[in-house]
């Protein structure tokens, strides 16, 4: 048994993931499409990175951290929107062109969304400033 | 009561305005703040219910559902760092 393999059934045995994702990572693992054996939900914080170079306040950084639980909240409260109001949300967001239904917008949505930021990083770089977004 | 489903009860402020050979370090006593506004919350429970009825809300949903990102924001930072000073915010 490899390393991978074993750190998945570890994780199952533990109960940070269920028997559904195991076989999932186990899948992906055979198919070997699975870089390395990073846990899922692993990372807690969402980091953001600034390095810019303003002409009036001279150089700045900013860091800031902001845990991903927050994210799973921020959906929880989307739960308690109206019927009516988020009809008017959903068309609003059409008009921007984004045909974003924020009915879909689930706590087991969000969970393959945040499964999806594992292996994000968002790199901006100018001459004025670098951002750096990632999960942690 | 879980530690999870309890708001920050404190934050920590680290200031150090360049040139400064130590700098400024808070506690604030968030904690202090949430005693003050359940008195509040508790003389607006009739109100929010009345609203809740008519825009057809949750009201025990949406008060744990707020609450929920409240608890959330543990752990929160921020840092700037520029020319003029160090700052440093934490939520506990």
């Amino acid at each position: 048994m490899n390393d991978n393999r074993r750190q998945i059934l570890d994780m199952l045995a533990e109960g940070k993931i269920t028997a559904e994702e195991a076989e999932r990572l186990i899948a992906a693992l055979e198919r070997g499409d699975v870089p390395a054996a990073r846990p899922p939900g692993n990372f807690k914080y969402l980091r953001v990175l600034v390095d810019a170079n303003d002409p009036l306040d001279g150089p700045t950084k900013v860091n800031v951290r902001v845990p991903m639980q927050l994210l799973r909240a921020g959906v929880k409260l989307t739960g308690v929107i109206p019927d009516r109001a988020r009809e008017q949300v959903n068309e609003a967001m059409r008009k921007e062109g984004i045909p974003f239904d924020i009915n879909k917008l689930t706590p087991d949505n969000l969970e393959d969304m945040i499964e999806q930021l594992r292996d994000l990083t968002v790199d901006v770089d100018n001459a004025s400033a670098k951002v750096r977004v990632f999960c942690e | 009561m879980k530690p999870e489903i309890l708001p920050p009860l404190s934050a920590t402020m680290h200031v150090r305005p360049t040139g400064w050979r130590f700098g400024v370090k808070l506690w604030l006593p968030l904690f202090l703040l949430w005693l003050l506004l359940l008195p509040i919350l508790i003389l607006a429970l009739p109100f929010l219910f009345v609203a809740a009825v008519i825009f057809r809300i949750k009201l025990w949903r949406s008060l744990k559902a707020a609450n929920g990102v409240l608890a959330a924001t543990r752990g929160s930072e921020v840092e700037v760092d520029n020319r003029g000073a160090r700052i440093f915010f934490k939520l506990h």
